[in-house]
């Protein structure tokens, strides 16, 4: 601590550099933190998925499977509840704005708890058929709040009434999920299946399964495959651990990509840091061989040096968390509207890996000044000597 | 006049260039690094890109049901698509019969060969598939007999797949289907099955096609045959060209990766602007005498500064040059794939454009400020301080 005012003073020297040296310094950590915040995000994801949830999708078609595939699956032992779903594929006024409305039956509350909708929310689905709890983002982005009419038009689907159209009341706006980057329109599942052609009635497009044991879950989901492969319906099933967790971008590894991208940010700067730092150090020979021979020792020099190196790159750490927390607001806006990208969440956990990276950075940047200085002879430093 | 004092000007710094090395050095490996790490990136979504475009007959239309945003939801009736088939504009094949077909498509479930789950296209196609598929050729095996249960598989499929080789079978709802042939039109398809429409619409228990492809005689007859099918009572579908179709499938994945893409390559960019201002504001100071005294001979202050900027512009370009050929060498021409949609990692020209562009703006930007600094200032005060 009593070395800052020096530090302090050595940054002072060239107010522009340090200035600028900063803010690269900034950015390199604003990519870090969108990064490993995007990371962190999927990690929560995968964490907080279940073992013992099921999904179970038609094999082959997504035209719908009989809701009488949901009654088999519930006979099994190793089943403890089940529900089905189907979505609706739409839009709001404009093609563009595309939405995707999800219909549950009255399982579905108990299976999702966690999933958005409040245990009331889901109640005011199940009692009224036209009721809809969207989350909070997409009702800001609709306009929409409590009590409001909801109307969609999804061209795919034929109602019986003839019409492509279908009217909600806003029951209740959720909270958003992060397993649930998209947002979410929540219906009421009879709306849907007594609104559809007689023909298209009895289908739906999702079954979703709580196994009695999270251990028994992955060979439960295989269990129901084979039970319906020489079905009607084949199916696949999968447990919510499994898809959360498989990189679901058709085999990309984001984990790795983001990990990379925020080391290429890192090493950018390290290479300008360092030169800034072999500069500042260059330039104060005399100095520093002063304060050498009245009395600090090599190691209090060197640690001026490292300090000086640290304090930029904290606090362009923390400069660059802070933005990169903005800036991950703004990134849905970029995004065509209802795609479901993860964003980046700037947790403790990233906060720390941050100012690790930023000290690791500092020293990596500090490492040759250090050195050369170690080496320096006081006396022709002094002298004025090279 | 000026031209030549910028030249000399120019010429006495990069002369001193070589003492100021590692300073430099900031400039070019940190445009280097970016435009080598953005051109990487850029690669995969310009190969993404130009596969989707030159997917398919570039001559041909595909007509889908309304308001269809990917082909797998689409659904024409036998009746629908017999009347889009008979429609006026489309060409006729030597035998007088129209090159139009209706196409089925379906994704089976499948695993990557990293082990993850993801489905592959499958694809139905008759005789007139070829016709609509003008770079298709066969590569190994041969050609699926119709009314068999037999597929072939795209060159790439077996590379982004397990068990997708000539030999190996694909278990669709009524068995297994043997792949017999392999075959190639270097787009999209590479990574796709293909196998008798006619056959696969039974063993999937499908009524209806997805698609109808067409090719039409000329291509000002696409209004005519469009007006007729979209104002066809009996239809409700939509007709797009085969490119157009392509790019508006692929849109919203597209905007997704240019969004990360140029995200993380403006953020790097903005690092390495910073890195540009703090070398060339160091190289002003260090030159401050040599400056003064081009500026005590006459030399304009204008000419100084171009000179500087000059100077960033050729490092910064040189660096993106640098970075731009490593990307190439890396990554052009290599395959890649997102599950079924396989493609070429692509560094095009266009792309080396973008990069030496970003270069000119780099160093333009981070060298505006001390170029500036070099013409301003009093000739004999810059002399007088050192």
């Amino acid at each position: 601590v009593k070395y800052f005012p020096l530090v302090w003073a050595a940054l002072r020297r060239k107010p522009v550099r340090s200035v600028v040296t900063l803010l690269s310094v900034t950015v390199a950590f604003t990519l870090f933190g969108l990064m490993i915040g995007l990371n962190a995000t999927l990690n929560l994801m995968e964490e907080r998925a279940r073992a013992d949830r099921i999904w179970v999708w038609p094999r082959f078609d997504n035209a719908g499977m009989p809701v009488t595939v949901a009654r088999q699956i519930a006979k099994l032992p190793e089943v403890k509840k089940v529900s089905v779903m189907s979505y609706l594929p739409a839009y709001v006024a404009d093609p563009k704005n595309r939405v995707f409305v999800a219909f549950f039956d009255d399982a579905y509350g108990d299976i999702f708890p966690d999933w958005g909708p409040s245990p009331e929310q889901w109640e005011m689905i199940r009692r009224n058929r036209t009721a809809m709890v969207m989350s909070r983002s997409m009702a800001k982005l609709y306009n929409k709040k409590v009590g409001d009419i909801f109307t969609v038009i999804a061209p795919q689907v034929s109602k019986a009434d003839g019409t492509h159209s279908w009217t909600f009341q806003v029951a209740g706006i959720g909270e958003d999920v992060t397993a649930n980057p998209g947002g979410y329109f929540n219906a009421n599942y009879e709306y849907y299946d007594k609104s559809v052609l007689p023909a298209d009635q009895g289908k739906m497009n999702e079954v979703d399964i709580l196994a009695t044991d999270p251990a028994l879950a992955p060979a439960l989901a295989v269990k129901i495959d084979a039970l319906f492969a020489n079905s009607a319906s084949p199916t696949q099933s999968n447990t919510e651990k499994s898809l959360l967790t498989s990189n679901a971008f058709g085999g990309m590894d984001l984990h790795k990509l983001t990990r990379e991208i925020a080391l290429a940010g890192l090493l950018m700067i390290l290479f300008l840091t360092a030169n800034v730092i072999a500069q500042s150090v260059r330039e104060r020979r005399v100095e520093l061989a002063t304060l050498l021979a009245i009395g600090f020792s090599g190691f209090a020099v060197t640690a001026l040096v490292v300090l000086e190196a640290a304090l930029i790159c904290l606090a362009g750490a923390a400069c660059g968390m802070a933005i990169a927390a903005a800036l991950a607001a703004q990134v849905p806006a970029l995004l065509p509207r209802g795609f479901g990208m993860p964003l980046a969440m700037i947790s403790a956990s990233v906060i720390v890996w941050a100012l690790a990276s930023a000290f690791v950075l500092a020293l990596a940047s500090a490492v040759l000044p250090a050195l050369r200085l170690m080496r320096l002879d006081v006396a022709s430093a002094l002298a004025g000597r090279t | 006049m000026i031209l030549r004092q910028i030249v000399i000007a120019t010429r006495l710094g990069l002369r001193s260039l070589t003492t100021r090395l590692w300073q430099s050095l900031v400039i070019v490996i940190g445009m280097a690094w970016v435009i080598g790490i953005l051109l990487s990136m850029l690669s995969m979504t310009e190969g993404l890109h130009q596969a989707y475009l030159r997917s398919g007959d570039p001559r041909g239309v595909i007509v889908v049901s309304r308001g269809t945003d990917f082909e797998i939801n689409s659904s024409l009736t036998r009746d629908q698509a017999h009347i889009v088939i008979n429609a006026p504009g489309i060409a006729k094949a030597p035998d007088g019969s129209p090159v139009a077909e209706p196409g089925l498509m379906v994704a089976v479930p499948a695993v990557l060969k990293n082990g993850a789950k993801s489905p592959i296209v499958l694809r139905g196609v008759e005789d007139k598939g070829a016709m609509l598929e003008p770079t298709f050729h066969l590569v190994g095996g041969r050609m699926f007999r119709p009314g068999t249960r037999e597929l072939i598989a795209g060159v790439r499929a077996d590379a982004q797949f397990k068990g997708m080789a000539v030999g190996d079978k694909v278990i669709l709802p009524n068995g297994e289907w043997p792949i017999v042939g392999s075959f190639a039109t270097g787009d999209l398809r590479d990574g796709q099955l293909l196998g008798d429409t006619e056959t696969l619409m039974p063993a999937l228990r499908r009524k209806a096609y997805t698609t109808v492809l067409a090719r039409l005689g000329s291509p000002d007859a696409f209004a005519a045959f469009r007006a007729a099918l979209t104002r066809n009572p009996a239809l409700a579908v939509d007709v797009m060209r085969v490119p157009d179709w392509n790019s508006k499938i692929s849109a919203d994945f597209n905007r997704f990766l240019n969004v990360f893409v140029y995200g993380v390559g403006v953020i790097l960019a903005v690092g390495a602007l910073f890195g540009c201002f703090n070398t060339m504001y160091a190289a002003v100071s260090a030159r401050a005498i040599e400056i003064a005294t081009l500026r005590a001979l006459g030399y304009s202050g204008f000419a100084v500064a171009a000179s500087v900027l000059l100077e960033a512009i050729l490092l910064s370009v040189a660096g993106a040059l640098i970075g731009a050929f490593i990307a190439w060498g890396l990554f052009d021409g290599v395959p890649s794939g997102f599950g079924s949609d396989v493609f070429t990692l692509l560094v095009s020209p266009a792309l080396f454009l973008t990069a030496v562009l970003w270069a000119i703006a780099v160093a333009l930007l981070g060298g505006i400020l001390p170029s500036l600094r070099a013409a301003g200032g009093t000739v004999s005060a810059a002399l007088r301080a050192h």
